[in-house]
């Protein structure tokens, strides 16, 4: 595994999943959390556990790269951002067990799963394009 | 084809009878301690088809991501790819712990009974394309 690569794929994806999610779930969809404002944690209580959305994403960016660079060692936008695709539809299922058991509306809902979708898909292009390990790169020289 | 929807369906009763008895009879009373987070259980009832269809998306995307790049390699690799899409489920529910006032023990409960979850349908899944290749070869 080429960790330089591994590493800038991480940070690169860790970058887009943390700014789409802050435009997505944060700017564009505030309003529809106001419809169900009991289930967010208050302004004051949300940074307080700020830490943990960022860990999370973190996380989230590094096991997306380990599972992009394990799975297509080779790279290339297209397949990293079929498995990204994979693992949103992962993250769908999860937002349709909550939908059902949670009072979310269902604009939440599709929200979450559009944003799921483009955000993995997306992200998965970005390390598919930056992780290129060494031996590829000398057999297409 | 075939063991794909074998693996499919296996993952699938799995997954579901793990969640009715992990979350629905073990963590009963920890989930009605933040009661007002939840449904009530008509209204729950009432849209339970989302939970099957959600679990059974589960199942679909994990064999399909095994199927894709992991059948090689048998159990080990199915266990391997339990852990790491847990892992990302993990990521996600901290997420939603940082925005929603759950307790910090539901968030390790939820986790744990995942990880089993997850673990359990690699072995699943490993198991039935590793015995395909089998009888194939």
């Amino acid at each position: 595994m080429d960790w330089r690569k591994f590493f800038i794929s991480f940070v690169a994806a860790f970058g887009f999943i943390f700014f789409f999610g802050f435009i997505w779930y944060g700017k564009l969809m505030h309003g529809a959390y106001q419809e169900v404002p009991a289930l967010w944690r208050p302004e004051a209580d949300f940074g307080s556990h700020f830490s943990w959305l960022v860990f999370g994403h973190i996380v989230m960016a590094f096991f997306l790269t380990l599972l992009c660079a394990k799975f297509v060692p080779a790279g290339g936008a297209g397949t990293c951002a079929l498995l990204g695709l994979f693992v949103a539809l992962i993250y769908v299922g999860a937002h349709l067990i909550t939908f059902a058991v949670q009072p979310i509306t269902s604009k939440i809902l599709w929200g979450w799963n559009v944003g799921a979708l483009v955000q993995f898909a997306v992200a998965g292009a970005i390390i598919g394009v930056i992780y290129k390990p060494i031996s590829s790169a000398t057999t297409q020289a | 084809m075939k063991r794909f929807v074998f693996a499919f369906f296996a993952a699938f009763i799995f997954i579901v009878l793990w969640g009715w008895f992990y979350n629905g009879v073990l963590l009963k009373d920890v989930f009605g301690e933040v009661q007002s987070l939840f449904r009530p259980r008509e209204e729950m009832m009432g849209l339970f088809h989302w939970i099957i269809i959600g679990q059974a998306g589960l199942a679909l995307s994990f064999v399909m991501i095994y199927a894709s790049g992991f059948a090689g390699g048998g159990i080990a690799a199915g266990v391997r790819l339990g852990i790491m899409l847990e892992i990302l489920a993990f990521s996600a529910r901290c997420a939603f712990y940082a925005t929603q006032p759950f307790p910090a023990k539901l968030l390790v409960l939820i986790s744990i009974g995942g990880f089993i979850e997850m673990i359990v349908t690699g072995v699943i899944v490993g198991a039935i394309y590793k015995s395909a290749g089998a009888r194939t070869s």
